[in-house]
């Protein structure tokens, strides 16, 4: 077997949520049996974005929040690839906050995982998006992603998990996979993943989160009644948890692409083999 | 038309069509074109349009010619204006030959707007259209009648190529079209421009096959056919013909064109399909450039092949959106920070677009890197008969990729792989045993983060060595005129139309001149500064106010006291008076220079 980079050892502090996230990825892949080869991690950055150098598979460090648009390019390049997004709350919900609703509303089929910790880690605790009001000098309210998600008609996939929480997050992340996999669309995971540097939320997080799943009453797949309930829990303060909201839209790959022809990536591009076309084109010059 | 006239051949015909947005301007010139078209001429076609759908003065400008022309020519022999305020706007370019027809619906042309020698004709063209079709647009066909009586189109040739021109817009709008011809054909007889009474003698000459086709258009076809198969782009003029022509095409050929929601976006898609080794393309102007500058640098640092075409027009910031400018070359040259390798290619014509697009496809993966077309709005927006492409001269050379098999022969796969000329093997994801990580970070061989200083020097020199590898394989000079000739002129993108057609008067006045057409921007050819060094002037023309151009020769080692830079930068197309006017008065002073000592 020919060798190739070691995943390097985490670097992150001892305690940091984001190991959980890395551990909840890797189990749900081997437990789907997603080959490391026809997968790509692309990670942005932040401290949440050094995840791909740790996962054996293929790893792509992208620009501070272009996570998003490169995943996109990425799955329709080559939709056999299994393509999966990780990176910070600041990486998705501030610098690339405007594409986050573009992706929501494209629905391409990709996971993209987000460790919300409610700061920016990797430049020393300032606030992000989702800080709340009072957080250091933050005067401004936190966003929830997940409400940004359910406003937008084609989202599929809306959910949050909690690294105090592994087996629920396990299954999350797979359920996320699958619904990629299953060319179902994006599948849209937040991460509670606290940084216990600069806001350590492991206390007031254990008792904020509430399971949706716990509630028999809540229907992920009815989206007013879980608006109004995702609204209403905000309200009192606390932070659902489980699968917020699924629906059913064509991705973007099988509205976008041309299905006579393989993957992109994988078509033979000598001229001979579309010489006709070619020549058809030419003459549409020629009238 | 009076009988005395002479009716020489037609040679060499500039009209104008010049009206509000919205009057149709682009259609009586297209359908002008297609006729002489069918007449064996070659034709070139300009648009002079606001960055709005209607209002404003907006010009379509043709040249038929019985050569090869990629310009407009200096004066135009026909202005057709459809509103009076056309004819101030366009008068600087017209001569005592040439004629005027205005529509005077709204009233006559005020005295002392045109001089005396200027023929002008009015007739009331919208108030005929609004009359007899109720709709004011049909003033563009019954235009066309006046304007062949008055070049000397026989109606017959009028008629048919109206019916070709129409039919697939169903009979009624067909018929329409041709009883407006007829209202024109009324008014023409009226004014007394009688069939067969024309300005020119129009031969037939011998019709051969061609391409008409813009720059743009030139540049998406040569990415499909060199298999590019993912364009990602966010409008904005003058490039978004390429995406346009995109959506309608590379479906056909198995590929997919996206609009992203920003230029930011856009590049960033565009990474991540060109990670899986899809041939990938996107294309803006200065303001998206701008935007994707720290893309670039990442395509740069985690050695990812993109071709990018720079459709420059007027700025900085919006500047002047439909104008062409080549203001850009200092930002494709040294944009984005840190030190990293690129390519910058500049055609000159619709082949050259194509061509050189197709090296750019194989630059781009050969050397992994951002591989630049500077283009500019003249080039990509303009129309040019050009002789037929030939597609077996594209050839596919993707590089130093790694399939299945060639990775299992190996011991260790390193995706940046220290190598003699730079240039490190690489796979696509999907291949067993092939895993990378590909990252903007600085990085040891493998891809992982790395800031040991050794490292560092190393893998920065491994990337800039590339720029030196890279030498022999990219894209030579185009040389013309007088090749012994120690008077050179050197222009890229649309001023190779401009600067050839300066060349042929410029000899006909006594000044024997050869034009150096550097197809390679960047890195800088040997072949450039040698021929600089080589003639006793150089007249630059730079499309800009700083010299970018120029700029970049005495960066490189051109002596810059044999530079004369030709600064245009007020938005107009620059034409070949300009450039003859200027090599003239340089020479002349020379001379008269000379005589003094
Ligand atoms: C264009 C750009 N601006 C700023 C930065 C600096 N920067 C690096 S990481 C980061 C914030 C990361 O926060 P988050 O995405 O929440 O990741 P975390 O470290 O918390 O996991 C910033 C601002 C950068 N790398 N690029
Ligand atoms: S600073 Fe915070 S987010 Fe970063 S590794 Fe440490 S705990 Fe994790
Ligand atoms: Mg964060």
């Amino acid at each position: 077997m020919t060798k190739t980079f070691t995943p390097a050892r985490p670097i992150w502090c001892a305690g940091c949520g984001d190991f959980g996230v890395q551990q909840a990825l890797e189990n749900a892949m081997k437990n789907l049996g997603i080959e490391p080869h026809e997968t790509v991690v692309v990670a942005g950055i932040g401290c949440s974005g050094s995840l791909q150098n740790n996962v054996r598979c293929y790893g792509y460090h992208a620009l501070h929040g272009r996570v998003l648009p490169t995943v996109t390019g990425a799955k329709l390049a080559n939709t056999d690839l299994t393509v999966i997004g990780v990176g910070g709350d600041g990486d998705g919900y501030a610098i690339g906050g405007g594409h986050l609703m573009h992706t929501l509303k494209r629905n391409p089929s990709v996971t993209y995982i987000v460790m919300n910790n409610g700061t920016y880690g990797l430049t020393k605790g300032q606030a992000s998006p989702t800080s709340p009001n009072g957080y250091g000098e933050n005067i401004e309210e936190d966003l929830d992603p997940i409400l940004l998600g359910m406003s937008i008609p084609g989202s599929t996939f809306l959910a949050r998990g909690y690294t105090g929480q592994p087996a629920q997050l396990l299954e999350l992340t797979t359920a996320a996979l699958e619904h990629a996999e299953n060319g179902r669309g994006f599948a849209f995971l937040e991460v509670l993943s606290p940084c216990v540097t600069y806001n350590d939320t492991y206390r007031e997080w254990r008792t904020d989160v509430y399971d949706v799943e716990q509630d028999p009453d809540y229907d992920a797949s009815d989206k007013v009644a879980a608006f109004t309930r995702l609204m209403a829990l905000r309200d009192q303060g606390r932070l659902p948890i489980g699968l917020l909201y699924r629906g059913e839209r064509p991705a973007l790959e099988e509205a976008a692409l041309n299905h006579d022809f393989p993957p992109l990536a994988l078509q033979d591009i000598d001229p001979s083999k579309l010489m006709d076309k070619y020549q058809q084109a030419l003459e549409s010059f020629m009238r | 038309m009076s009988a005395e006239n002479t009716q020489p051949d037609l040679e060499d015909l500039n009209v104008i069509v010049s009206g509000q947005g919205g009057d149709g301007s682009l259609t009586v010139v297209n359908l002008l074109a297609s006729v002489l078209r069918q007449n064996g001429m070659s034709v070139y076609t300009e648009r002079d349009v606001l960055s709005r759908i209607k209002g404003g003065i907006t010009a379509a400008t043709l040249r038929a010619f019985s050569g090869e022309r990629f310009t407009i020519g200096n004066h135009i022999d026909l202005l057709v204006a459809f509103d009076i305020d056309a004819v101030p706007k366009n008068r600087r370019q017209l001569n005592k030959n040439s004629i005027v027809l205005y529509d005077n619906s709204g009233g006559s042309l005020p005295d002392g707007i045109l001089g005396d020698e200027i023929r002008a004709f009015g007739a009331p063209l919208s108030r005929q259209a609004v009359k007899t079709f109720r709709r004011d647009i049909y003033k563009n066909s019954i235009s066309f009648g006046l304007i062949g009586r008055i070049l000397g189109l026989p109606d017959d040739t009028m008629r048919v190529s109206f019916e070709s021109r129409f039919k697939r817009m169903g009979p009624q709008i067909m018929k329409y079209n041709l009883d407006a011809l007829t209202v024109g054909l009324g008014l023409a007889d009226e004014l007394g421009f009688v069939a067969g009474k024309g300005l020119y003698r129009i031969q037939e000459i011998e019709r051969k096959p061609h391409m008409l086709i813009t720059g743009n258009e030139a540049m998406a076809f040569g990415f499909s056919v060199a298999g590019g198969r993912f364009y990602a782009g966010y409008p904005i003029t003058p490039s978004t013909d390429v995406m346009d022509w995109l959506i309608k095409w590379s479906p056909k050929f198995g590929g997919v064109v996206r609009q992203a929601e920003d230029e930011l976006s856009a590049i960033n898609m565009a990474i991540g399909s060109a990670l899986t080794g899809t041939r990938t393309m996107v294309a803006t102007c200065g303001p998206g450039l701008s935007l994707m500058q720290e893309g670039i640098g990442q395509l740069g640092m985690g050695e990812i092949p993109l071709v990018i075409v720079d459709a420059q027009r007027g700025g900085p910031s919006t500047g002047m959106p439909t104008k062409p400018e080549q203001s850009d070359l200092n930002l494709l040259v040294f944009g984005g920070h840190g030190d990293f390798p690129r390519i910058v290619l500049a055609p000159g014509n619709p082949e050259d677009c194509f061509y050189l697009t197709v090296d750019a496809c194989n630059l781009s993966q050969r050397y992994q890197c951002p591989v630049f077309i500077a283009s500019d709005q003249a080039l990509s927006q303009n129309t040019a008969t050009i002789d037929p492409l030939d597609l077996e001269r594209v050839v596919i050379d993707q590089g130093k990729r790694l399939d299945a098999d060639d990775v299992s022969k190996l011991d260790t796969y390193k995706r940046y792989l220290f190598t003699e000329d730079g240039v490190s093997p690489y796979t696509i994801p999907g291949t067993p045993d092939g895993m990378s990580l590909v990252t903007g970070n600085e990085h040891d061989e493998f891809g992982l983060v790395s800031t040991d200083p050794v490292n560092r020097v190393r893998m920065v020199d491994k990337r800039q060595m590339k720029m030196k590898t890279m030498l022999p394989e990219l894209p030579r000079a185009g040389r013309f005129g007088d090749l012994e000739s120690k008077i050179g002129i050197i222009g890229i993108g649309m001023t190779f139309g401009v600067i050839l057609e300066a060349l042929d008067t410029l000899a006909d006045r006594g000044i024997d001149a050869q034009y150096f057409q550097p197809r390679t921007l960047w890195p800088m050819l040997d072949e450039t500064i040698e021929f600089i060094n080589g003639c006793d002037v150089v007249y630059v023309v730079d499309l800009n106010a700083e010299g970018q151009l120029a700029g970049l020769f005495v960066r490189e080692g051109a002596d810059a006291s044999r530079i004369r830079k030709l600064l245009h930068y007020d938005g107009t197309p620059i034409r070949s008076d300009a450039v003859v006017e200027f090599v003239v008065n340089d020479q002349t002073q020379a001379l008269g220079a000379e005589e003094v000592a």
